[in-house]
């Protein structure tokens, strides 16, 4: 697979050094091409796209509430069908908090319409914008500003693509920049489809997860490796796993972070179990549902 | 043209249909709900080729009527009372994105206790929201404010709530003249506006620093006080077509008034009768409808009061610990001290003739010197 070589997203946009959220837009607009219009609610990437005047992303972008992502998006998506302009993708773009919680509505009246618009969660495991605070997709033992040691995060992080799953629709698939051609791929077949697709991206974030900067890749990577986050896809109720992981010892995620540095033994044997149980569970559905 | 008899929720939905509207996104609430339910069967029986988004709340139907108005659509919303409350946040989004939406809100009274009854409070607590606000007091200008609305709207890049009191208006039929097709050039004007557009990819709504917030919201402050001039052009134009002249203010009896009634909404109506009652009973008084309440016609206003000793402003809303709305920005607005506020018929309790009349006299009377609350009879 060859990676188009144009850049859409301009390189003086605003995120922190390091930021998944940023390249994973640059890798989205490259499969999605400029006919592309984004809905971007409260989070990060309000600011990463610039100020008043400014417009990094390089596709029309309409700012909006935090809690109403698919529903603005699911209004420009029938608003162009009603002009007979059907080249054109509508993408909602918003972080865990605006999709795992507080636009948790919004998204499942979308999904329930499967109005035709791919809604794109970059999931940085925490409400970033105001500061590191928990959302419900921060896992168990992660430190935010909320959840401060010894508090730390004890309630598992909500499963988005099931939930998403449970509506019907079309097209569902989770993706990270560590896989470029992976993710790239699932954005084009996201475009290709007519209904709702949701695509749920693994963002590192530096400040929030404490990590160095130049160490995104390997974050996201490692998340995976270690089965964390499942590369996988649910297509027409069709499950299809994209990378078996080789499950490296979870310690090797979470040492690279300081969010989990409070973590305990027990905490950490609780997540390796965690994680083989989402395994069964993924591998008896991609068996089953094939 | 041709009268059919339709109540105000008909009326509105045949506004609707003969606005070409091309996108309504809405949810049922009661009293609402037959503006949607007839919008919905003209759209299945072909009448009209409208898009409806069928949404899962009053808050998604606000964020998809953005969506579409900022690509490009001409949007129509509908709602009452909880459902207003609901979309409050992305009230203020629609109006800072300057986007030209049009929806009818049926006032109801706000729960708890639950009430399905008229009241405006709902609508009044959405009123520094930066949308313009009509208020219609019966089937025909609530049809004929439709129209009006959508040019108003397009205009001034500024959204509009057309206001109507819930089964005073919504359901009660009365005869409308409606249009054949004389009205689909008046309708079809629709300005150049700035949109979504992918040959000229723009943000919309970025975070603003200070310095450019401000003269962001001064201008949209602007454009809103300009809106009054355009409601006058346009309103004058639809006059043309329609033989129907609407004016932000709406005067009524006695030119040389020592006393002035004001209202809006369903009570403009029964006052009719009040006032003439009053000039039969030889107290010189006139109606002073508000049909615009934001922006504020102060202008007009002042010109109606001109030479009348007592204003009495009967508001069927409430803001609590402190009285009648309405009442309240006429005294703020103008400065006056002969304003006696009475608020009556929260809740839908009934307001008759006989009793606003009595209750004016009586503070034309220096009877009553202070606001009051009119019950009628208990
Ligand atoms: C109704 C409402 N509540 C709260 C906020 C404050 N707020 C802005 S961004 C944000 C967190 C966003 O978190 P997330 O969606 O995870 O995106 P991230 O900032 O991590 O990119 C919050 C709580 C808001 N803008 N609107
Ligand atoms: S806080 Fe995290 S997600 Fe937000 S811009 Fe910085 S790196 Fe990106």
């Amino acid at each position: 697979m060859i990676i188009p070589t144009e850049e859409i997203m301009q390189t003086n946009h605003l995120a922190c050094p390091g930021c998944g959220a940023a390249l994973a837009m640059r890798y989205a607009l490259k499969a999605l091409g400029r006919k592309t219009i984004v809905v971007i609610p409260a989070c990060c990437w309000t600011v990463i796209n610039g100020p008043w005047g400014k417009n990094y992303a390089g596709v029309p972008v309409f700012h909006t509430a935090f809690e109403t992502t698919a529903a603005v998006a699911a209004g420009i998506r029938t608003s162009l069908a009603a002009q007979g302009k059907d080249d054109i993708t509508v993408m909602g773009w918003a972080g865990d908090g605006g999709t795992f919680d507080i636009g948790l509505q919004a998204l499942s009246g979308a999904a329930e319409r499967n109005d035709d618009i791919i809604y794109v969660c970059y999931d940085n495991e925490a409400y970033m914008n105001t500061g590191i605070q928990r959302s419900s997709a921060t896992p168990v033992g992660a430190e935010t500003t909320t959840t401060p040691a010894p508090l730390l995060k004890d309630r598992p992080k909500k499963d988005l693509m099931e939930i998403v799953a449970a509506h019907s629709v079309p097209y569902i698939a989770s993706a990270t920049i560590a896989y470029p051609t992976d993710f790239i791929k699932k954005f084009e077949k996201a475009k290709s489809k007519r209904g709702f697709k949701l695509i749920h991206i693994f963002s590192p974030c530096p400040p929030g997860h404490k990590f160095a900067e130049n160490k995104t890749i390997d974050v996201s990577k490692l998340a995976v490796e270690t089965g964390i986050f499942p590369l996988y896809e649910i297509e027409d109720g069709i499950y299809k796993i994209n990378k078996k992981p080789k499950f490296r010892p979870v310690e090797e995620y979470l040492s690279l972070q300081g969010r989990f540095k409070n973590m305990s033994k027990e905490q950490i044997r609780s997540i390796e179990e965690a994680i083989q149980i989402k395994w069964q569970r993924l591998n008896a559905k991609a068996e089953y549902l094939k | 043209m041709k009268k059919l008899v339709l109540g105000g929720n008909d009326a509105v939905a045949y506004a609707v249909k003969q606005s070409k509207v091309d996108v309504v996104s809405a949810y049922p609430i009661t009293p609402q709900t037959s503006i949607i339910e007839k919008v919905a069967s003209f759209i299945a029986s072909g009448e009209i080729n409208t898009k409806f988004i069928r949404v899962e709340s009053e808050h998604s139907a606000m964020a998809a009527a953005m969506g579409a108005s900022a690509s490009g659509s001409r949007v129509f919303t509908a709602t009452s009372a909880q459902g207003l409350l609901l979309m409050h946040e992305v009230l203020h989004w629609a109006a800072g994105a300057n986007l030209p939406i049009v929806m009818a809100n049926a006032n109801r009274a706000v729960a708890p206790p639950w009430s399905i009854w008229a009241e405006q409070t709902d609508s009044l607590s959405q009123r520094d929201t930066g949308w313009i606000q009509l208020y219609a007091s019966n089937s025909q200008e609530v049809y004929d404010l439709v129209f009006i609305a959508f040019r108003l709207a397009e205009s001034s890049l500024t959204p509009v709530m057309i206001c109507m009191d819930g089964f005073l208006l919504t359901h009660t039929k009365e005869p409308v003249e409606v249009f054949d097709n004389e009205i689909d050039e008046f309708i079809s004007y629709k300005p150049e506006r700035e949109i979504l557009d992918v040959d000229n990819p723009k943000a919309f709504g970025a975070l603003a620093f200070p310095k450019d917030y401000m003269p962001i919201r001064l201008k949209q402050h602007e454009r809103i006080l300009g809106s009054i001039d355009k409601f006058k052009s346009i309103a004058e134009e639809f006059g043309s077509i329609s033989n129907r002249y609407y004016k932000p203010v709406y005067q009524y009896g006695d030119e040389n008034a020592k006393l002035a009634i004001v209202v809006s909404g369903s009570i403009a109506e029964t006052a009719h009768l009040s006032v003439d009652a009053l000039n039969k009973e030889g107290i010189p008084s006139k109606l002073v409808k508000m049909t615009m309440f934001r922006p504020f016609p102060k202008e007009d206003l002042k010109e109606a009061f001109e030479g009348v000793d007592k204003i009495v402003v009967f508001d069927r809303n409430i803001s609590m610990g402190k009285g009648g709305i309405f009442k309240d920005e006429i005294v703020g607005a103008l400065g006056l001290d002969n304003v006696i506020g009475v608020v009556c018929g929260l809740g839908g309790y009934d307001v008759n003739d006989v009793d606003i009349k009595e209750a004016a006299k009586a503070v034309f009377e220096g009877k009553i010197k202070q606001d009051t609350i009119l019950w009628g009879e208990r």
